[in-house]
């Protein structure tokens, strides 16, 4: 099996790897062309969350489970509604005498309770070792600790010499990692529960308050990966989703270089520092950016904790890098320079993925409007009368009541947050 | 004395059968009066006749169908198209939200308990429950709680939680509005009157049955519900404790599932699922056993395997209370107690295999009718087989965890539940009406009924297992054509396909309400056994009298009724039918017992009923109010045990002179 081979192989052994996937896949064909070319005809083309594209080797074990159990399902349900159809039609009434009261003979039941039992005993075998595979932990290579709040996750890399972090990353929205590594999410959540689930590189696992639950995760080329919050989580819970970034490790290397870059005040005189302005006297309450000092020259604390309800507002520091803002709903980048992404080879998504978001691709018109009046937006417990029961703290972004020219610096501002 | 020199009451609307009593109170006495002048509307509000609380148990569930109906159509009509922004955030949480509770607690339940209410009693020979005051008591509380869980809409909003309310998002803090108080309490209520009716139907069959009547010899449908009261009794006590815990949280600034002060959150979903699971099979078994009368009944030969299938049901719901954390498959369990869920649910598809191979080789050989009730109670063997066969591919608890959440559990359960559920009570209808009504559906209305319900709920259910594969999550009160694919069959074709079925699934309701205001008003009598049937509801008139047999039958056979119509030639080994269904009905009025004694009806349920909805109120509302809640309930009790159980010494029950044992229905 694929998976019980390292991905820290040669490019020899990746060969191998591929040749067992192909034949596999092969299997897997002729399988398909018996019982699920009808059905796949049916469906999307690049649906970006579909459960039977598996992009690394979590979700491959899934599929390779899929694979039998669903087969095994389509196959018993086809016997049985031949043997339904052909006694619907055999046994019409056409006149013939009322039958012998027969009340069933024990044998056929016998059989007939054994033969399920068996197909079952199959696919527990299967499941079995599935379960096991997927809980395995041991090999992890990377940490990744990702917390889930209403209606955002966010993502803290502890500093791991090894992986080239040195000191910690926070982030939100999309989760970047390095193809071919061992990743461990460490999972939690800050309010109710949420479920971090990337179809293509495994199942899902819930977020939930006071406990830490363990994900693996691990893709074997370089990709954007679509994800969504799938536990109902109160509002806005269809607005809480994320995505992850596979990158070449060459690629991660940069882009942990760039998130442990220190801040770089904009030049003075510019918009951009009149931003800096709005976001010290506004922003700042809830949201970090690292490095960021006041006038006086101390360093700016977010106090999010003091505002929020559930104690954390995503860290703006590198903002730009990352293409998703707001629970990843609305795109950093215009449509144009989001599909360059999207659908950019595994050998040149890097490049553009770490190129962020400049001037020219921004999505003005999304954050714009955002930064305007954000409940309007995404649904959002901004409502001073709804805030009684949570003490008067917010859930989720208010309407600040910016100008149209704070707004402007404000754009300007965040474009520098490379 | 003689019975003729017992008489009625002027407008006592107790029957007089062939020149036999039945006899019932004719004076109010004692501290607490009875009710013994009951027409019109008080016949309804006081009786504490099965048949009747089974009437208005089916009518308050169907108008409850249509609720949870109109609420399926709302969501779809939201998802129809990327974006939707016919309702918003808020409503929608709150819409699918009440669909669910709707179907299970106010549709689903009480319409199985209708069904058993009505015919549990006919099946066994009895002439009412055990406890006939307190099955009136379940139905008042069901109409309570169900009454209560809707007032929310208009008392500032539903529960927006899901049908699940998983905590912590069920708090006080994310969960504002009253929504969640009026759920907690309105199911509260409805769940004493499932606990209450569950242990009346099960001393009612074990204690109640006509003589012979083995458990062996019980029909299946008697048998499925049996399985069902028990399932009840075990797993409402603990829905019924995370609910009060709940209420203490919200209501009273406890602290059970606040994380902040150590809670663990997932005591809640084991609590909810350690009920919810067998409630799944509380919402099946009943479908099960109507068609397990249906399709022997229609094929003319007795079940496949009987034996079988009551222990295949029996085990079913032993099992079921053994699977709960299939449903918690992604919350961080363990690998152990995940492969043992696993293994526990894929164990649980072999019984319910054996059901469907027994329902098809009961028609193998047979000379089958597709009539209305037929034609649904294949498409239940169809449908549920196709859910069942989903169901399997979740078991498999990797598969599960890309699964879960996502459309595919939606079009699962609803393959189980619409497909399975629905199916059989559709059967149902259609086969028991001409005994309940005493007229017959229209077959042909009937079949635009059944196949406008097969198609669109086809077209409904069946695109969600594509969009649920390809990734749309489920309770999202938008989907975005971002994560919807490309191509012709992309999530836009699908959802539109689905919402478009879910109007023709709405059409096929329509026909039945129209078949049924159609039969209403045609004036034409159903004839005594219209489906050459095979069980004792049929040896009685249609409507049965309110004393249900003129005389208890006895019992030799499973399918008592079918072989006292036909015998089986020894030689050619063919039946031989030896008497029509009218004849036997003839013979029995012919020979019915003397004096038969019937409970009169009673105010306290109703009253009792009322005040556990004050009661309800006062927790959200305030205090003074549970104080008058209180009183009314105070009161309801004494009145209730004063209440004098018959107040003349002329409506005993005289002692049977013929030998035969007297069917005494006990006092409330």
């Amino acid at each position: 099996m694929s998976h019980s081979v390292s991905p820290h192989t040669s490019e020899k052994a990746m060969d191998i790897v591929n040749n067992v996937k192909a034949s596999s896949h092969r299997i897997r064909n002729s399988i398909a062309t018996i019982f699920g070319v009808v059905a796949l005809a049916g469906c999307a083309t690049n649906a970006p969350q579909d459960t039977w594209q598996p992009k690394g080797d979590n979700a491959q074990i899934i599929n390779n489970l899929q694979w039998i159990v669903f087969p095994m399902a389509g196959v018993v349900g086809v016997l049985v509604f031949a043997l339904a159809a052909y006694t619907f039609w055999k046994f019409t009434d056409r006149g013939q005498p009322i039958p012998s009261q027969s009340h069933g003979k024990p044998i056929v039941e016998i059989i007939l309770t054994i033969i399920p039992a068996l197909i079952l005993t199959v696919v527990g075998v299967f499941t079995f070792r599935g379960i096991f595979e997927l809980a395995e932990t041991k090999d992890t290579e990377m940490i990744i600790n990702v917390t889930g709040q209403q209606w955002w996750w966010e993502y803290d890399y502890p500093a791991q010499e090894d992986q080239g972090i040195t000191q910690p990353i926070i982030s939100s929205g999309q989760l970047v990692i390095p193809v071919g590594t061992k990743i461990l999410l460490r999972e939690t959540s800050r309010d109710v529960i949420h479920s971090y689930w990337i179809p293509a590189l495994n199942g899902k696992k819930d977020a939930v308050p006071g406990r830490i639950n363990l994900l693996r995760l691990q893709a074997d080329k370089p990709g954007i990966f679509a994800g969504q919050c799938t536990e109902f989580c109160g509002l806005s819970h269809a607005n809480m989703r994320m995505e992850a970034v596979a990158l070449s490790k060459e690629d991660f290397a940069k882009w942990v270089a760039n998130q442990q870059k220190a801040y770089t005040p904009p030049a003075d005189g510019t918009l951009a520092k009149e931003g800096e302005g709005v976001f010290l006297n506004q922003c700042i309450r809830c949201h970090q950016v690292n490095g960021l000092k006041k006038a006086d020259g101390t360093p700016a604390i977010a106090a999010p904790d003091e505002n929020v309800y559930s104690g954390a507002a995503p860290n703006l520091s590198h903002l730009m890098s990352r293409n998703t803002f707001a629970g990843a709903i609305f795109d950093l980048l215009n449509k144009k320079c989001r599909s360059d992404v999207w659908n950019a080879s595994s050998e040149t998504i890097g490049e553009k993925y770490l190129a962020g978001v400049s001037e020219s691709c921004l999505n003005a018109n999304d954050l714009r409007g955002w930064l305007r009046n954000a409940p309007a937006m995404k649904p959002m417990y901004a409502d001073p009368t709804k805030l009684v029961k949570s003490g008067g703290k917010y859930r989720g972004m208010p309407n600040l009541g910016l100008t149209e020219t704070d707004i402007d610096k404000l754009v300007a501002y965040l474009l520098t947050l490379k | 004395m003689s019975t003729n020199e017992l008489t009625l009451t002027p407008g006592n609307a107790l029957d007089v059968a062939k020149g036999k009593l039945v006899v019932a109170p004719t004076q109010s006495l004692g501290a607490v009066r009875r009710p013994v002048n009951t027409t019109g509307w008080r016949e309804w509000l006081f009786t504490v006749d099965h048949k009747k609380l089974g009437i208005m148990y089916g009518t308050v569930a169907f108008v409850f169908f249509i609720i949870g109906g109109v609420e399926a159509l709302f969501i779809r009509l939201q998802l129809a198209l990327p974006d939707g922004r016919i309702l918003s955030a808020d409503k929608y949480n709150q819409m699918f939200t009440m669909h669910a509770t709707t179907m299970i607690f106010l549709f689903a339940m009480p319409m199985a308990a209708a069904f058993a209410n009505y015919f549990l009693p006919l099946q066994i020979g009895a002439r009412d429950v055990a406890f006939p005051r307190l099955n009136a008591l379940s139905f008042w509380l069901f109409l309570t709680g169900g009454l209560i869980l809707n007032a929310s809409w208009f008392l500032g909003g539903a529960a927006d939680g899901g049908w699940f309310m998983y905590a912590p998002n069920s708090g006080p803090v994310f969960s504002p509005s009253n929504g969640v108080d009026f759920w907690i309490l309105g199911l509260q209520i409805a769940g004493i009157a499932s606990l209450i009716g569950s242990i009346n139907l099960i001393v009612t069959v074990l204690n109640m049955r006509a003589p012979g009547m083995t458990l062996m010899k019980m029909p299946v449908f008697t048998w499925m519900i049996l399985v069902v009261q028990f399932l009840l009794v075990f797993s409402l006590p603990v829905i019924t404790v995370a609910l009060v815990l709940l209420m203490f949280q919200r209501s009273y600034g406890a602290t059970f599932f606040d994380v902040s002060q150590g809670a663990d959150p997932l005591l809640w979903q084991h609590l909810f699922w350690i009920f919810g699971h067998p409630e799944v099979y509380v919402l099946i078994l009943p479908a099960f056993g109507i068609i397990s009368e249906v399709l022997p009944t229609f094929s003319r030969k007795p079940l496949f395997g009987y034996p079988f299938v009551v222990f295949s049901g029996a085990s079913i719901g032993l099992v079921g209370f053994g699977v709960w954390a299939h449903h918690m498959f992604a919350s961080g369990l363990g690998p152990v107690s995940v492969a043992v869920f696993s293994m526990a649910t894929m164990a649980i598809a072999i019984p319910t295999g054996v059901k469907i191979f027994n329902w098809i080789l009961t028609m193998w050989g047979g000379k089958i009718w597709y009539s209305a009730a037929m034609k649904f109670a294949i498409g239940l063997v169809i449908l549920f087989t196709i859910g069942g066969l989903s169901g399997v591919t979740h078991a498999v608890a990797p598969s599960d965890t890309q699964q879960t959440d996502t459309y595919y559990i939606v079009a699962h359960f609803h393959y189980v539940l619409f497909g399975g559920m629905v199916f059989g009570l559709f059967s149902g209808f259609y086969y028991w009406w001409p005994k309940v009504f005493g007229k017959m559906l229209n077959e042909k209305l009937g079949s635009w009924n059944f196949w406008f319900m097969v198609i669109g709920m086809n077209l409904t259910f069946g695109p969600m297992h594509i969009l649920g594969l390809q990734g749309q999550p489920r309770r999202m009160y938008v989907w975005t054509e971002a994560r919807g694919g490309e191509g012709l069959f992309n999530f836009g074709f699908w959802n539109m396909v689905s919402s478009i079925g879910s109007f023709v699934l709405a059409v096929g309701v329509l026909f039945f309400i129209i078949n049924v205001i159609k039969t209403t008003r045609n004036p034409e009598r159903a004839p005594l056994d219209p489906w050459d049937a095979r069980t004792l509801e049929w040896i009685t008139t249609s409507p049965p009298k309110v004393h249900n047999f003129d005389r208890i039958p006895v019992v030799h056979h499973l399918d008592e009724f079918f072989h006292r119509k036909y015998v089986e030639d020894e030689v050619t080994h063919t039946m031989k039918q030896v008497a029509t269904g009218e004849e036997l009905v003839r013979a029995e009025e012919a020979a019915a017992d003397a004096d038969i004694h019937m409970p009169g009806p009673s105010y306290w349920p109703l009253l009792l009923s009322i005040g556990m909805g004050v009661l309800g109120m006062g927790v959200i509302y305030g205090t003074p109010i549970m104080v008058v809640g209180g009183l009314i309930v105070l009161f309801s009790s004494y009145g209730w045990v004063l209440e004098p159980s018959v107040p003349d010494a002329i409506d005993f029950d005289t002692p049977s002179t013929d030998g035969h044992t007297k069917e005494i229905a006990p006092l409330g």
